[in-house]
This record gives C-alpha cells, structure tokens and sequence, in this order.
C-alpha cells in the first residue's frame, strides 16, 4: 500500500497523521528523547522492554514515554533471538505498557542487529493470534513481505540499511517490489541517515519511516528531529502531487504511433 | 575437574587461525601512508587495524578519536551502560605471577555466603545497578563451580543481567551456568603470547593455554549470550597481543553467529602484587590502541574498568569506549556496610562513587543506562546447536 492510494496512516484499527515514527534508544537523556519526538510530530514512538526499568525512574524510558499526549507506544522486543523470546517479551511489554502495538525485533547477532526472517515469521504468527497490532522489523524481502501481510501483521517494516549504519536506502530495489504488491502499509525501519533520505522513502511510496540514530545522533537532536519531519511531510505532498517522471530521453516530434490512425508517415 | 588439561604442554602450539603473522610486521613497520590509508577506508580489516596499531600512527590520536567518536555515537548512541563487579572469593589455586590473587600471595582471604552476596546485591541495587559481574579466582575448593554455580542463581533472582569472570570452565559447566541465568561470561587469555603464558602461569588448571584460549567458544556453544575477552597488557609485546585479540575475536564471530563479543583493554600498572610489567603501556598508547578497536570493530562493545584513572576514563567515554563499570569495589565483601579486610586483586583509580560518575558522564552529555536487559529474554533461552 502507497502513500498514492493511503490518505492516512492506518495501523490495526488506528489512524495517525503523522507518517514518521521514532525510536527511543540512543539519546543523551529523556528530556532531550521528549523534545525531539515532540519536533517530531511523530505520534507512533517505540521502545524498547529492556529500557523499562521500573525500579529506577531515571533510567527508564517507559516512564516519560506514557506520559506524551497524542503518543502511542509500540514497545519493541530488540534483545530477543528467538520467536519464544520474542514473544514472552511482547506479552510482559503488553502487560506493562497496555499497548496492543508491538514491534518484533529479533535479531540473533547483536553486532549487525540483522532481522532473523524465519524466527520474526514464527514470532507474528503466535503474537497476531493474541491479538497484538504487530508490526515486524524485517529484511527486503518482497516474498517475506507477502508472507507476514497473509498472517495478518499490521504492517511490514523492511530496513534501509543495517540500524545505525546511515546507510541510507541500499535496499530500494527491493522496496519498490514491497511497496507496489503489498496491501498493508510499507514502513521503512532503520538506516535512514538525513530527512533527504526519509522523503525519499515517501515519494517512492512508502507508507511511513521509522527514524532513531538519524535523529538521537545528530549534533541538535530536536532539530534534526523537527527536520525529518518536514522532510516527510514535503515527500508526502510530492508524492501526492505526482512527480514528473525522469526521463533522459529525447521525445520525437511526430508521435511514432501515428501511422495507426493513418497520419501521414513520419520523415 | 575440569577436562582437557590432562596432556597439557608447557609451551603450547598457537593455533594457525589465530597466527598474528603477517600483521604484526605492519604494525611494527607501517608509514604513515598506511595510518592514512586505514583512515581513509569505509570498511578496515586486521591490515588497518595493524597500521593503526603502529607508532606511526600515534601522530594521528586525534583524527583517530574523531572517528571513534562518531562511530561510537552512530552505534550505541549517547549512552553508556554500567555494570559493577561483586566479588564473591579470592580464594585462588591459581599460580599468576602477576595477580594479587595468586595462592603464593600472602593477603587474607575471605569467600561470602550467600547472605552476604545477597547484601552486596542490594546496595549494588540501591546504587540502580542491573548489570552485575561476579567474580572468583581460579577454581578451588572454597570457591567451586557449585560454589559459583548457585550464586549466579541467587544473582539472577535480584538483577537483570548476570556475568561471570572466573576459571575456565567446560561447555557442561557454561550450559549449567547459562540455565541458572547468566547472561555472559568475560575470560581474559592473560597474554596471547605461548611462552610467556607458560612462564607467568605457573602451576594449577590455568596452565593450559589452550584450554583457556577455547573457553570462550564453549561458553557460547553452551549458549551464553556474550563473552568478553581480553589480553592483559604489560605482559607482551601490545601489537601482537592486540592482533591475536582481534583474531580470537574474529574466529568466534564466525563461529558462533547468534552470540555477542565485548573487549576489555584491562592494563597492569608499572608493578602490581610485587610484579613489573616487561612491556608497560602508557596513557597514549592505549588511547590509541582503543580508537583503532572501535574504527576497525565499530559493533564490538568496547569495555574500560575502573582500574583506569577517572581523567583517563572521561577521556575515552563515548570515545571507543561504550561500557563501563563504576563505583566498583574490587575487594570481596566490598559493598558491605563494614568494610572487607581482604586484599584487592588489583587496586582502583576511579574512587568515584556512583551519583559523581553519572554527573561526569551527564556533563559530556551521555546517559548512563542501567538496565539495558531484561530477564524475560533468558527465562526461554537454550543451549544454542553446534
């Protein structure tokens, strides 16, 4: 589904206005964390289960996230190796939280962070039959896509690029093929380096982005934060305005097709 | 006992996968063509690592910790997680000429009960810790694998995230350790180098170079999470132990996919329980030795004790460096109200309590992050196939 044929960003039975979604980790401090996401506009934020801490009010990130207005929470299992991790973690985060969103992150090695395909699989369809709002982090990979759409996910969030790597989108080759066959919203989750970057993603017809290290790591953060958000928003009206297609190509004179109607023929 | 160290060699053979031949030439002999050629690449290797390991490059800290920086920000972000050691004994058969610790090493020696571990893990929790080390000495009878085995048990119950630094163990042993919950194991090799390995250890299990070198890979083949490893330095040549470190540490990525490694750059200072280090290595060096880690390992959690002085661990903090214990006692008994009589197996120079270290790191605009784990994900976990 595309930005073309989506007014608004719809997630289980939610509608949001905002199309950028943010990630929580990575900040100085949670005041800074709350400004930016507030620059942001964003209203779909996710943290992660293994920043709650209840037991220490400074060093949670669960705390000062439930207290934004207009903020929903998808707390995300990042941490977890398994499905079976995966999933106990999305049940506690549920229960703490009261948010049906989850985000599945699994990814077994804790150096590149990739997404394991078949353990995310296995994971959406246990937590799409508890009723989870379940958004999976995930390779682009079209057929993996399809896969987690016929299961019921809410929607697909395939990465740019490796998280933290600003790598930007390596992957829109395989985006394109996400976007154009898929039913549900096309999120683009990690890598994502500059708002340049996060409206490219929305022209090309991603539903939404999902921006942390772009945002957290930038010199001001709450600038840089309300910057991706114009960025999205400027790709979503660009998108929405049709965009001149890119051509090198000389058009000829005399439509080549002309002879059809019996023209006179071409010189 | 533990097996494999019944035919054990005085000097052992270095593995060929973990040969520092020929990047130890580099290192020693790199110009600076090759500290800016390593500088200048996306994506460097043992060959840039060397380069940056030379003394030519030791004109280039500054760019060095630039780049370290903003590799250090971009992967872990504005934060540094905490943990703090517990010890629980400094008992020790061991025969380390260079540790506080060793059996020959005349200092009192205590061993906690369990109430006592479970004191210091409630004022380690009223400091807001979740991450906690517990360490021993070699295996001995007053602090045994069951010793040991039962207080990772006791720890999981009050922190999140539970590490071990002991004695090289068996893979039943780690499997055992893993299901009582803990997370990760760190076991320095000491020194990479074989003949000083067979010299500095001089009696007991510990002698087996090569049964210490693959215990890291047995903890993680019994599913343990992440190791840390480690060379002490000051025992060798730094290079050389340096690029066996990035080699052991390569091998285990390859081998064991799903699983975490973290460095530690643990120094001896100029002389420590009645020993001076043959190859001392200064403030500048090993700045140095940590940006080139984080430049050619930008996803390794790089690791600083509070062994280093609190001027030096500033410096380095987001700089390379991600994770980092604080308020530390390294005497057993330590975090109890009436303070340990014991010996320390190797002295603090970070006193700082922990609100001070925090306030430091807030300053430099960095959150200290206690719990960066949770419980949840070990209740499930299993020894992973090999």
């Amino acid at each position: 589904m595309s930005v073309a044929q989506d007014d608004k960003l719809i997630l289980g039975t939610q509608v949001f206005g905002s199309r950028l979604l943010m990630g929580t980790g990575k900040f100085s401090d949670s005041e800074t964390m709350v400004q930016a996401i507030e620059a942001s506009g964003s209203e779909l934020v996710t943290v992660a289960l293994r920043r709650f801490n209840r037991d220490r009010q400074e060093d949670d990130l669960f705390g000062p996230l439930s207290e934004l207005k207009d903020v929903t929470l998808m707390p995300n299992t990042s941490g977890a190796r398994t499905a079976q991790e995966a999933i106990r973690a999305a049940v506690l985060a549920r229960e703490i939280s009261d948010s049906p969103f989850v985000k599945v992150e699994i990814h077994p090695n804790p150096h590149h962070l990739m997404p394991d395909p078949i353990e995310t699989y296995e994971a959406c369809v246990e937590l799409v039959r508890q009723d989870f709002v379940v958004m999976p982090y995930m390779p682009a990979d079209p057929v993996l896509a399809k896969r987690l759409e016929e299961v019921g996910c809410a929607s697909v969030m395939p990465l740019g690029s490796a998280i933290g790597s600003g790598g930007g989108i390596g992957t829109a080759e395989m985006l394109r093929l996400i976007i154009r066959d898929s039913r549900i919203p096309v999120i683009v989750d990690a890598g994502l380096r500059s708002p340049s970057e996060a409206a490219a993603a929305i022209e090309m017809g991603c539903s939404a982005v999902l921006v942390n290290s772009a945002i957290a790591a930038a010199d001001d953060p709450v600038g840089m934060a309300g910057a991706f958000a114009q960025a999205v928003s400027a790709g979503e009206a660009g998108r929405k305005s049709g965009i001149m297609p890119r051509s090198d190509q000389a058009v000829a004179t005399s439509p080549l097709t002309a002879f059809l109607d019996g023209s006179e023929p071409r010189n | 006992m533990a097996e494999g160290n019944s035919d054990m060699s005085v000097v052992a053979d270095m593995p060929d996968w973990l040969n520092p031949l020929p990047w130890v030439e580099i290192a020693q002999t790199a110009d600076v063509g090759d500290v800016q050629r390593a500088l200048r690449t996306n994506a460097p290797g043992v060959r840039d690592l060397a380069a940056l390991l030379s003394s030519a490059a030791a004109d280039y800290l500054e760019p060095m910790a630039q780049r370290a920086l903003t590799l250090t920000r971009r992967h872990f972000g504005r934060t540094i997680s905490l943990y703090a050691p517990l010890y629980l004994s400094n008992y020790c058969n061991g025969g380390c000429a260079y540790c506080g610790f060793a059996a020959d090493r005349m200092q009192e020696r205590s061993c906690l009960n369990c109430s006592q571990v479970e004191a210091e893990l409630l004022a380690l929790k009223a400091m807001g810790f979740e991450d906690v080390l517990l360490l021993t000495g070699e295996r001995c009878p007053q602090a045994d694998f069951d010793y040991l085995f039962e207080n990772v048990r006791l720890a999981a119950q009050h922190v999140h995230n539970v590490s071990v630094e002991a004695f090289a163990m068996t893979q039943s042993e780690y499997a055992a350790l893993s299901e009582a919950g803990c997370m990760s194991v760190t076991l320095y090799q000491e020194t990479y180098d074989p003949d000083a390995y067979a010299e500095l250890h001089r009696w007991g299990e510990k002698q087996d170079y090569l049964y210490r070198l693959d215990a890291p890979a047995r903890a993680l083949a019994a599913g343990i999470r992440t190791v840390g490893i480690g060379a002490l330095l000051g025992l060798s040549d730094p290079r050389t132990e340096l690029i066996c470190l990035y080699r052991h540490l390569e091998t285990l990525r390859r081998e064991h996919w799903r699983s975490g490694v973290m460095v530690s750059f643990p120094r001896l200072c100029d002389e420590q329980g009645h020993y001076t280090a043959p190859y001392p290595v200064d403030d500048r060096q090993l700045a140095q030795y940590i940006y080139a880690f984080r430049i050619c390992l930008p996803d390794v959690p790089l690791v600083l004790s509070t062994r280093e002085r609190a001027v030096f661990r500033d410096g380095l903090a987001g700089v390379g460096i991600c994770r980092m214990s604080a308020a530390s006692r390294t005497t057993v008994g330590g975090y109890l109200p009436d303070d340990a009589t014991t010996g320390s197996q190797f002295d603090v120079s970070d006193t700082r309590d922990i609100y001070a270290f925090c306030s430091m790191l807030r300053a430099q605009g960095l959150d200290p992050v206690f719990k960066n784990w949770d419980a949840v994900f070990s209740a499930l976990s299993e020894p992973q196939k090999i």
